[in-house]
């Protein structure tokens, strides 16, 4: 289980007080409107940013003495997730061994999880001949090969239509399954996670203000904020 | 109103926007004058000959300067026609041949009579304004006994280091290849080739090497028999000398010449017959270092007693340079190259 | 739109392009017609094969030290924060654009023969003097001018990596190999032929340096050859021979540069803090230590030799100062405008053509800038003066000449500062744009001059500055209202005055490290 528990940062413009649980093995969707903290939350759990109190731990651990590349954690942008100078098969490879001297074994891990986001044979593209889509899923390769149990999507798909975005939600949400990674996802499009999500955090002015079931925790009766939010983001009938 | 770029620039651009203003009905001429920038700069005679000048002549005199007699010459060549040049004046008579070549210069029409140098004058284009003799400059405080010859100098192995010009940017530069083959004679690339591991380096023009030698780069350096002057007058320094060499020492002319475009051929006449008078010639002396072509009634300054006095002057004529650039310049590389 | 389809207004910077060839071809035109059908003495002899193959020899190494030390320096750069790293950064721009006259005393300074390393060595006792003059003081002065202008230009590069590469680094764990391998050689290297074709024309074309701490004419430029033949011999025809072999030389080097290292893509980004995980690296802290000590060494002394200027400051201050001081000024005001409108007018047309995969375009108008200085400034000037003089006097051809020359001398600095940034713009921007019809100035204004903003405060210093400090056209055009510092200085130096010489030197300087520390400053401003 990831345990963040009263994690305070603070800049000259913003302060920030983060409570959330995932489950070990559970889809969160975090949700909000934006500037209101979202990206820095998973930033913090990467560790790029530090508390100045507050707890976190994951299975157990302390998370916070950790380095990023120390910690459990995997994570993917909107933007830039591939280095444009590597094919394919070389950025899921940094996920093994940043230096790109792989053996066989760690090869032959290279190709599954190219052919488990569906890009079999793509290995020897470069992210300039590849379309958004599949742009993100060899960074979801590559999060993969790296054996992280936690995964932080910062807006993975945003850039997507939808029909592709929910397809990619799908991949994700099958990895997770069959291999037990907890996933923490930020999302403008909360409707498309409903089904998925063990719960949704709502994040509003740096603070994790209601996480609950899905449909719950989007109640508008709930905070002013989720009703200014709700009335934007999902149409009237979901 | 000197500093006129910033104007100038404006009305320029103004002007191709404008149609052009009817020429102002000038009271006084113009005699534009192009000279070299030293001269007219704080340190040169420059702005007091103009004074003089136009005490008399009732007209503006106007200074146009290049860095340096090369770049004048340049720019001569450059304008052709169209130069607003009326006297032209710093080149030296190693330039002479290939000035008189751009067909832009008109005979003088001076009567000189008597000048006082070294040699007769006879040019009807060109009139000398100084001179100097070429020779090479030392520190008396760490270099005890000079060569006493241009032949010891460049030959014997121990000698001093010394610091050139190269003759293909630099006027000295240049002259000291003609000295060398006035006493070499066709020994020159020999003894050129002799002196080269001594040659600290050959600079574009005088000012960077005079600078280096002042900086200690070099035992000796290659100058002007005047330059010492310099030293005792402006900074009562006694240290630098100049070494006399028996062979004689290869004579600097700077030299002056009217246009044959100038609108006031009569006025750019009265200057060149100034520049011989002592107005003018007392200003040499210890404005540009050199020695004047017309000795005032003054005599020299202190400051030029005691400089050394060659035994032969040589100067080649200007055809004659004109002819031998080429050779001796590749002479001089396939030497120091070798 | 109601213009034809496939019928297009040419890019501006296509006119700046044409422009230039234009002025190119108008001054070797005017040169040969000048020459009036004088058959051109072009042997080839054995003395300029010779100067030929040492220039080459001279020119690739000095390209190659410049660029390692230069791109060290910028990635030591690039890892550390230290007091005073701003006042270092200020000190690279102003020592890159330093008058090769003012180099030279400063090399003689520190490593001549009575210099300071001399009378450090006569004070330890030891007999030995260093000798800078030959490969030595070339390639020192070479390197001091360039790699302090490749550290500048490599670092801004640097600062361009999506914050996301570096959030993924520290994730992955990249080792500091791996951090050099994906992160900044893929940058440095994008940025490695223009600057190595720049540098190379730049010690290609090196003349007073070169002639002067050569210490003999078989260390020379074909420059020297050029210079003797504009100006003693009045041999225009060979001036014209001898710098269209100098083109045509720098063409193909250039080309065969851009040919050899293609670009790599270009992420486009948002520019977020980001800290670099390889910094707390001990082995790198060393190394990074070396580097700086190294170019400190090398950079330092020879900036800090200008000071020997101070002590003739308070004789120089006068009403002859104030005027060239003013002149240099509105030159170097100007000129930089210039230089910077036909860089960015350059840039565009590049990206344009490379947004229309017209790549051989795209990179035409990539080497342009730099291949301009493979013609020589003076007959550059000859030529265009040439040109010019049945329409202007020639006092009024000066002015505008200086101006225009200086600026295209500055243009492939200036560009160099420029190009990434609007590469960068153009991808992350060039579709909406294109989408919104959004072209030409409009675009200029609204997409490009954000992201332009901060290096356009670089290329407008390091311009001005060149233009500051440039002597080159100023020793035939200079005088009367045309006095310039530069002007000034040789001015001093021809009437035996080193010591105020060396203070207008100072000034020179102290001038480009102002230009440069606001630059810096300006650019901080903006990255919060």
């Amino acid at each position: 289980m990831l345990i963040v528990d009263e994690c305070r940062l603070l800049w000259p413009d913003f302060e920030a007080r983060y409570s959330l649980r995932a489950e070990t093995g559970a889809l969160v969707a975090i949700v909000g409107p934006s500037g209101g903290g979202k990206t820095t939350l998973l930033s913090m759990i990467a560790g790029f940013e530090t508390p100045l109190s507050g707890r976190m731990s994951f299975a157990g651990r302390d998370l916070l003495p950790l380095a990023p590349a120390e910690r459990p954690v995997a994570m993917m942008f909107q933007d830039n997730n591939l280095f444009p100078h590597l094919n394919a098969a070389q950025n899921v490879g940094l996920g093994i061994r940043p230096s790109l001297r792989l053996d066989e074994a760690e090869r032959a891990r290279v190709a599954e999880a190219l052919a488990a986001v569906d890009l079999d044979g793509y290995g020897a593209r470069r992210p300039g001949e590849l379309s958004g889509g599949q742009r993100q899923r060899v960074a979801l390769a590559r999060a993969l090969v790296s054996k992280k149990p936690l995964l932080l999507l910062d807006e993975p798909f945003g850039a997507l239509d939808p029909g592709l975005r929910r397809e990619m939600i799908a991949i994700v949400d099958d990895l997770r399954r069959a291999r037990g990674i907890t996933v923490l996802i930020t999302i403008h499009t909360p409707e498309d996670v409903l089904d998925r999500a063990a719960s949704l955090a709502f994040v509003a002015q740096g603070r994790v203000l209601v996480q609950d079931a899905p449909r719950r925790a989007l109640d508008p009766a709930r905070d002013p904020a989720i009703a200014a939010f709700v009335g934007h983001a999902v149409p009237a009938g979901t | 109103m000197r500093n006129a770029y910033p104007l100038a620039l404006a009305a320029l651009f103004g002007a191709a926007l404008l149609p052009a203003p009817p020429a102002a009905a000038q009271e006084r001429p113009t005699l534009t004058v192009y000279t070299y920038s030293s001269f007219v700069g704080r340190y040169g005679p420059g702005e007091a000959i103009a004074e003089r000048f136009e005490a008399s002549c009732g007209c503006d005199l106007e200074w146009v300067t290049a860095d340096d007699a090369g770049s004048l010459l340049g720019r001569l060549r450059l304008e052709g026609e169209s130069t607003t040049a009326d006297v032209v004046l710093g080149h030296d008579m190693n330039l002479a041949g290939e000035a008189r070549d751009l067909g832009l210069f008109a005979p003088h029409g001076v009567e000189t009579g008597e000048l006082d140098m070294p040699v007769a004058w006879d040019d009807e284009t060109f009139l000398p304004y100084d001179w100097g003799y070429l020779a090479f400059v030392y520190d008396t405080t760490r270099l005890d006994s000079p060569p006493e010859s241009l032949e010891a100098l460049f030959t014997d192995a121990a000698g001093p280091s010394v610091v050139l010009q190269d003759p293909r940017t630099s006027a000295p530069g240049f002259g000291l290849l003609l000295w060398s083959s006035a006493v070499f004679g066709e020994g020159m690339a020999d003894a050129w080739e002799a002196l080269t591991p001594r040659v600290v380096t050959f600079t574009t023009g005088w000012s960077e090497a005079y600078g280096l030698f002042l900086e200690g780069e070099a035992d000796m350096v290659l100058s002007y028999s005047t330059s010492p002057a310099y030293h005792r007058a402006v900074e009562d320094e006694t240290r630098y000398e100049a070494a006399r060499f028996a062979e004689g020492h290869y004579l600097h002319v700077e030299i002056a010449g009217m246009t044959t475009t100038t609108d006031v051929p009569d006025l750019a006449r009265d200057f060149l017959a100034f520049m011989l008078e002592e107005d003018f010639q007392s200003l040499i002396p210890e404005g540009n270092w050199m020695y004047p072509a017309n000795l005032p009634s003054s005599g020299l300054p202190e400051s030029f007693e005691g400089l050394i006095e060659p035994g032969e002057a040589f100067l080649f004529d200007a055809e004659r340079v004109s002819a031998e650039r080429r050779a001796l310049i590749d002479t001089w590389l396939e030497a120091t190259t070798r | 739109m109601t213009r034809l389809a496939g019928v297009r207004a040419p890019h501006p910077g296509a006119l700046v392009a044409l422009a230039l060839a234009g002025l190119a071809a108008l001054a070797f035109g005017a040169l040969l017609e000048a020459a009036q059908g004088r058959a051109a003495t072009l042997a080839l002899d054995a003395y300029l094969r010779r100067v030929l193959v040492f220039s080459l020899t001279q020119a690739a190494l000095s390209t190659v030290l410049s660029l390692v030390l230069g791109a060290a320096l910028a990635l030591a750069l690039a890892r550390r924060r230290f007091v005073g790293r701003d006042l270092v950064l200020a000190a690279l721009g102003a020592a890159a654009v330093m008058p090769a006259i003012v180099v030279v005393f400063s090399v003689v300074a520190v490593w001549g023969r009575s210099g300071w390393i001399a009378s450090a060595m006569d004070a330890l006792g030891l007999a030995s003097r260093p000798d800078p003059f030959g490969w030595p003081g070339i390639l020192l002065a070479h390197v001091f001018l360039n790699a302090s202008f490749a550290a500048r230009i490599f670092l801004d590069a640097l600062a361009r990596a999506p914050a996301e590469h570096w959030r993924l680094a520290a994730i992955l764990g990249f080792s500091p190999r791996a951090t050099f391998a994906h992160l900044d050689w893929p940058i440095l290297r994008s940025e490695l032929p223009g600057l190595a074709g720049l540098v190379f024309l730049l010690c290609f074309t090196s003349f007073a340096i070169v002639l002067t701490l050569g210490g003999g004419p078989g260390k020379a430029t074909l420059e020297v050859a050029i210079f003797s033949a504009l100006r003693v011999e009045l041999d225009f025809a060979r001036a014209a021979m001898l710098a269209g072999l100098q083109l045509a030389i720098c063409l193909s080097l250039t080309l065969l540069l851009h040919w050899a290292v293609t670009k790599a893509p270009v992420a486009p980004t948002e520019r977020l803090p980001a800290a670099r995980p390889d910094a707390a690296d001990p082995r790198l802290r060393i190394l990074d230590g070396m580097v700086l000590a190294i170019a400190g060494a090398l950079i330092a002394p020879l900036l800090l030799a200008t000071l020997e200027g101070v002590l003739a400051l308070p004789r120089i201050l006068d009403a002859d100062l104030a005027d060239a001081a003013a002149t240099s000024l509105v030159v170097a005001l100007v000129s930089a405008g210039l230089a910077c409108a036909m860089a960015i007018a350059l840039a565009g047309a590049a990206q344009a053509a490379q947004a229309r995969r017209r790549t051989r375009l795209a990179a035409a108008y990539d080497v342009l800038p730099a291949l301009v200085l493979a013609v020589p400034p003076f007959a550059l000037t000859a030529g265009l003066f040439l040109a010019l003089r049945g329409h202007v006097s020639p006092a009024q051809a000066g002015f505008l000449l200086l101006p225009l020359v200086n600026a295209i001398g500055a243009l492939p600095f200036a560009y160099r500062f420029l190009a990434p940034a609007l590469a960068t713009s153009a991808e992350r921007h060039g579709r909406v744009c294109a989408l919104l019809g959004l072209t030409g100035w409009r675009r200029l204004v609204v997409v490009d001059w954000p992201m332009a903003r901060r290096p356009l405060a670089g290329a407008f210093a390091v311009a001005a500055a060149l233009s500051f400090g440039d002597f080159g056209i100023v020793a035939l055009f200079g005088g009367g209202e045309l006095r310039t510092l530069p002007y000034l200085l040789y001015e001093r130096l021809g009437s035996y005055r080193l010591d105020e010489a060396a203070a207008i030197g100072l000034l020179l300087v102290a001038a480009a490290f102002a230009l440069s520390a606001l630059a810096t400053r300006m650019a901080d401003a903006d990255r919060r």
